[in-house]
């Protein structure tokens, strides 16, 4: 299971980059760290004529604390966020996600960046950025502009961004001192897609929620945003009804389909249990409650 | 060099790995329909050029029987059968470009209703056009008993579904032919049945073919027979005398490989009021694939006659088929129609247990054989009970089974140790080489080659070089699987051993190491042995499940009558790694296909091949005792793949509450209603 | 028609220069190029782990990185694991002497695995090997023996004086 044959472009300037995907138009596609796309290709599913590298183009690898929120760049591998003490503080939903996606040696060449811009519905972070309410910096041939997660996700493998645009940047702003999170991720095994995955991003005050994003993996077309939830989950003092409820909710916004995983129902099932479980985990995090 | 340090320092010589100058590399077009006529191909190599059948070869060919007219074609003739089957070839100085040319040929199919449930395509129209039915094999076993033989009955239909073989390293060869010889580099757990299989295709000679064994990553069943492929191979090399090279790839491995399991069956079992089993009857169907060449036309008689399991059992009466399905052929997987036979009549057992509110383990010593017997299904049982007690007692199954949801399960192996093996070991300049028949692919027979080697002859181990297979070097032989290598090749090797020693007292009037390690010899014996062994295992595993239905295994324990065991490391290895098979079998482990027969799993991590973060530790014991084999050791390679998914599955029934009759256990079935939060 | 770019990839500490189709894969330098046959190929699809190297000091999969990818970087392989030429790393010998193995197939991937996971990890508990090794598959062993061996393998390392590389292993490069 080899590649078939591609142009091969690895410009060292993110205009150059804008250029060649201009020029290409749909047979262009940009590689980041690989790991979703080559497989793509490896199986022969697709075929690209023209694979544009981001690997050459210097400084897209940060993890920044700046005043509006954490900067990542766009190829910052999962494991450098899973190791990332700013991201410890800051977002340990993003901690407890990266250390979750495929496995220990995927993690150290799949991009933060190449996770987002791929938008199946079942990689991780999608439903992390939702959570998190992050803004995405993509870079077009008039310069950079900034896409909200929630515009980002389109469809299955579908974005906002237009073809000749390029994600740079991944902006994470702050949720204040009483913020926690938890990513929950059920799948078959390692290896395996996730039968269900829900990101919970919280900020307490005095053992109330004060605010929520709640978000969800393989759920549906895309990464799903559960507003009811987040909405019904403010002001709240989280106890178990309010949990249970709050599942109710996202179950509610959850459009599983039939596959080899199991059924719609079960699905849903193993959702509902997953969120009080996340919910529950991110909760616990508030230690002065 | 030490075969370990020679892996770990990467050094090992794979198939894959081999290089030679003009290589040619080939790629195959294969079928994306279950079941089309071909109406035309354009390009490639084709049947009218390799125009050869696959026959059976490898573990299970011993019954005589012909399937000539559903024989597997080496390239497709005038219709498919399965997804993935070999229709035409291409080549090609690059892998890459090999693989780009796989599209550059042709093939006008007329797609056909294709059928992928057994139960179904017994009375599907036949989907192979020389045959009159689907079933190929319909066979009786026992004799007819009447019903009211007991006072309770217990019926079910259990099911283990197909699972890929799926070894790290995937089939591959690679072939050069001089003018006058054929020589063939594979992976293998038999240079002979690859080489037997090659002449009898391709109608060679015996003294023109040489089959090399390359080291082998794995096998577990796989790599004991011919594939289509390897035919396709020798060909090309003999046609453009240039060597080639075929190395499987993972997609091609879980569509067109011979994948093991894919039985069902339809039982009753008959019992006394008190436990005491009365007889058992119904049937047997397995799921045979497309063409015959694999294991299928055998695989029913061998489970139906095994179905006895350790026990005492008055009555039988079963009926085994085989049907065609639009699927690759199926074929040998660890344990090999073992796993099949005890899964179905240990569930039996525990069912009956519940019935009759019994503790299962004393439902089992209640019919456990008392003395030695043949069963009415045919095989031999040898006495059980002694070893059952011992098991319950070493397994600590009562104080276990009193905190714990534990399953417990009771194995009869039958070793494939008919046949016999060979060995030969030639001394020169100091030091001994070593060859045996059955080829190993991950048992280390260096190290009881060696152990046995020395206490023979008292020779250093470190004087021994244990060499992979090679037909110039070692003329006969059988090869490795069935649990067979330490029982028979391990008494080949030390028999040789004895030889050497013969020849050194009958030149010198006594043995001395110096010697023998003073000039050269050379000693071949074929060890024969036509009788199949057996031996007793006892399985225990307590489990739990969670709140998302995650299975956790506390306790994986294996008991087991390993005769002498001549490696130890190796034996707890084998165990272990038996083990996690067992565990991904009745968890994960499967090959899914729509009702046509389009395949549905994809990858390895699909097929449900267990990682390390799902797995418990192991712990292993043994029963003490001695084969009467020269070796004194008895097989326990395929006993975990046996006993685990049982011992597995009751768990998981203890912890739900309820049946589980088949393999993998779907996920839906482990959430319980009401979670606990 | 697609041009062959020229690259040139330091691999155990020498530099290896080609032409390569871009679609080469990494693995495939490796083995062809290279030379270094003990890199393997398993299961195509990014799950098995046979192919797993260093790349600038972190273990990745071969088989699903473009060798055009790798230009101008660091691959480490199972051959040149061990700063001594002959002699085997702690890591190797502890898999030797646990039995770690069996037939040889995952186990390079295996090593350069565990490996990582000692260079980037201390004390680490069963369980983290466990998760450590879930990019590779062994099909053999039930996994019991490479535990075994990787514990062993922290301890003789320690011994050894061999230490973190926390800045190689997981500083984010700027």
């Amino acid at each position: 299971m080899n590649p078939p044959r591609f142009e091969y472009y690895a410009p060292t300037g993110i205009e150059e980059i804008v250029g060649l995907l201009k020029k290409y138009g749909d047979d262009a596609k940009i590689l980041a760290g690989g790991q979703s796309l080559l497989p793509l290709l490896k199986s022969r599913v697709v075929t690209i004529p023209c694979l544009i590298s981001l690997s050459e183009v210097r400084g897209l690898s940060y993890i920044d604390e700046r005043k509006d929120g954490v900067h990542v760049g766009a190829m910052t591998v999962d494991s450098d966020l899973e190791f990332s003490d700013i991201i410890k503080k800051h977002f340990p939903l993003i901690l407890d996600c990266a250390s979750q996606v495929a496995d220990p040696l995927v993690r150290n060449t799949g991009t933060i960046g190449g996770n987002i811009s791929h938008a199946d519905p079942s990689n991780d972070f999608p439903s992390v950025m939702l959570a998190i309410g992050a803004k995405f910096v993509v870079q077009g041939e008039s310069g950079t502009r900034e896409i909200s997660a929630e515009d980002f996700f389109v469809d299955t493998f579908e974005t906002s961004m237009k073809h000749d645009e390029v994600l740079k940047e991944i902006i994470l702003p702050y949720w204040g001192s009483n913020s926690y999170g938890a990513y929950g991720k059920f799948k078959k095994g390692t290896w395996n897609f996730s039968v269900a995955g829900v990101a919970v991003q919280l900020s307490m005050e005095s053992g109330k929620i004060n605010k929520a994003g709640i978000a969800i993996t393989s759920m549906g077309p895309k990464a799903i945003k559960c507003t009811e939830a987040e909405k019904y989950l403010a002001g709240k003092k989280p106890d178990d009804s309010v949990l249970k409820h709050a599942a109710e909710l996202i179950v509610g916004a959850s459009q599983p389909s039939e596959d080899q995983y199991g059924s719609e129902k079960y699905k849903k099932e193993i959702l509902r249990r997953l969120s009080i479980k996340t919910m529950g985990k991110a909760i616990k995090m508030d230690g002065g409650n | 060099m030490d075969l370990s340090e020679k892996f770990v320092k990467g050094n090992g010589t794979f198939v894959d790995d081999i290089h030679m100058p003009g290589m040619l590399y080939l790629g195959f077009v294969r079928s994306p329909y279950p079941r089309a006529k071909i109406k035309k191909i354009s390009g490639g190599i084709t049947h009218k050029d390799v125009n050869f059948d696959i026959a059976a070869v490898g573990e299970g060919s011993e019954e005589e029987q012909t399937f000539s007219s559903t024989a597997h074609p080496v390239l497709a003739k005038d219709f498919v059968g399965y997804v993935g089957q070999p229709v035409a070839a291409v080549y090609s100085t690059d892998p890459y470009e090999a693989e780009d040319l796989i599209d550059s040929v042709e093939v006008d199919y007329e797609p056909l209703p294709g059928i992928s449930d057994p139960e179904k395509a017994i009375d599907f129209e036949p989907i192979n056009p020389a045959s009159k039915s689907n079933v190929i094999v319909d066979r009786y076993f026992g004799k007819e008993f009447p019903d009211n033989v007991g006072d309770v009955v217990i019926e079910g239909r259990f099911v283990n579904n197909r699972i890929a073989t799926n070894p790290i390293e995937p089939r591959g060869i690679v072939t050069a032919y001089d003018g006058d010889k054929l020589t063939i580099w594979i992976g293998t757990q038999s240079i002979y049945s690859i080489k037997s299989g090659i002449c009898e295709a391709m109608h060679l000679p015996a003294e023109k073919v040489r089959v090399i064994q390359t080291d082998t990553g794995g096998a577990f069943g796989l790599k004991g027979g011919l594939f289509p492929e390897y035919v396709v191979a020798a060909w090309l090399a003999m046609k453009e005398k240039r060597p080639v090279k075929w190395i499987e790839t993972r997609r091609e491995h879980l569509m067109a490989s011979r994948p093991g399991r894919g039985a069902i069956a339809k039982l009753k079992l008959y019992a006394d009021r008190s436990g005491k089993i009365k007889g058992l009857k119904g049937e047997v169907l397995v799921d045979n694939g497309a063409f015959t060449g694999g294991s299928g036309e055998f695989s029913p008689a061998f489970i139906a006659m095994q179905l006895a399991g350790a026990y005492h059992l008055e009555n039988a009466y079963v009926r085994a088929r085989s049907v065609l399905t639009n699927k690759a052929p199926q074929g040998p997987y660890r344990g090999a129609g073992r796993p099949e036979a005890m899964f179905f009549i240990e569930k039996m057992m525990d069912h009956l247990a519940d019935k009759l509110k019994m503790d299962p383990v004393d439902l089992r010593l209640k019919n456990a054989a008392e003395e030695r017997y043949r069963s009415p299904l045919g095989f031999e049982v040898e006495p059980s009970k002694k070893f059952l007690e011992a098991a319950i007692k070493e397994t600590g199954y009562r104080e276990l089974s009193k905190k714990y949801n534990t399953g417990f399960s009771f194995l009869i192996l039958y070793h494939a140790t008919s046949g016999g093996e060979s060995a030969r070991i030639q001394v020169k300049d100091g030091r001994l080489k070593v060859w045996i028949g059955g080829n190993a692919h991950g048992q280390r027979h260096d190290v009881f080659s060696k152990t046995l080697i020395n206490e023979e002859l008292g020779v250093d181990e470190s004087l021994v070089d244990f060499q992979l297979g090679d037909t110039d070097q070692i003329p006969a032989g059988i090869g490795a699987w069935g649990s067979r290598s330490a029982m028979v090749a391990g008494s080949a090797v030390l028999m040789a051993a004895r030889m050497l020693r013969e020849k050194v007292e009958k030149k010198y009037g006594k043995y001395s190491l110096n010697h023998l390690l003073g000039e050269e010899w050379d000693a071949y014996h074929n060890f024969e042995y036509s009788k199949m062994e057996s031996s007793l295992g006892v399985n225990v595993v307590t489990a739990d499940v969670d709140d998302l239905g995650k299975v956790k295994i506390r306790d994986c324990i294996s008991y087991y009558d390993a005769g002498r065991v001549l490696d130890p490391a190796n034996a707890a290895g084998q165990i272990a790694g038996g083990s996690v098979q067992g565990i991904s079998q009745a968890l994960y482990e499967e090959l899914a296909f729509d009702e046509d027969g389009q395949p549905l799993t994809s990858s390895i991590s699909d097929a449900g091949v267990a990682t390390a973060d799902l797995l418990p530790k192991f712990t292993i014991k043994y029963y003490k005792s001695e084969s009467t084999l020269p070796s004194k050791a008895k097989g326990i390679g395929e006993a975990p793949t046996i006993g685990v998914p049982i011992a597995l599955s009751r768990a998981l029934e203890k912890a739900m509450g309820r049946e589980f009759n088949e393999t993998p256990i779907r996920p839906e079935l482990l959430l319980r209603e009401t979670a606990v939060q | 028609m697609v041009e062959n770019r020229h690259i040139s990839i330091t691999v155990n500490g020498e530099r290896k220069e080609a032409d390569v189709e871009p679609r080469m894969l990494l693995v495939h330098f490796l083995r062809e190029i290279a030379g270094s046959t003990g890199t393997h190929v398993g299961c195509d699809t990014t799950n098995c782990g046979a192919c797993t190297v260093l790349l600038d000091g972190r273990a990745v999969k071969s088989c699903t990185i473009l060798a055009v990818q790798a230009d101008r970087r660091k691959i480490t392989t199972i051959e040149g694991l061990s700063k001594e030429p002959g002699k085997m790393h702690p890591v190797q010998k502890s898999f030797v002497d646990n039995h770690g193995l069996q037939c040889g197939y995952c186990t390079s991937g295996m090593i350069i695995s565990a490996y990582w996971l000692l260079k980037h990890k201390k004390n680490v508990s069963e369980q983290e090997i466990r998760e450590a090794i879930s990019g590779n598959l062994c099909r053999c062993t039930g996994y019991d023996n490479i535990i075994m061996s990787i514990k062993d393998a922290e301890k003789r390392m320690e011994e050894e004086g061999d230490t973190l590389e926390e800045e190689q292993a997981v500083t984010v490069r700027k």
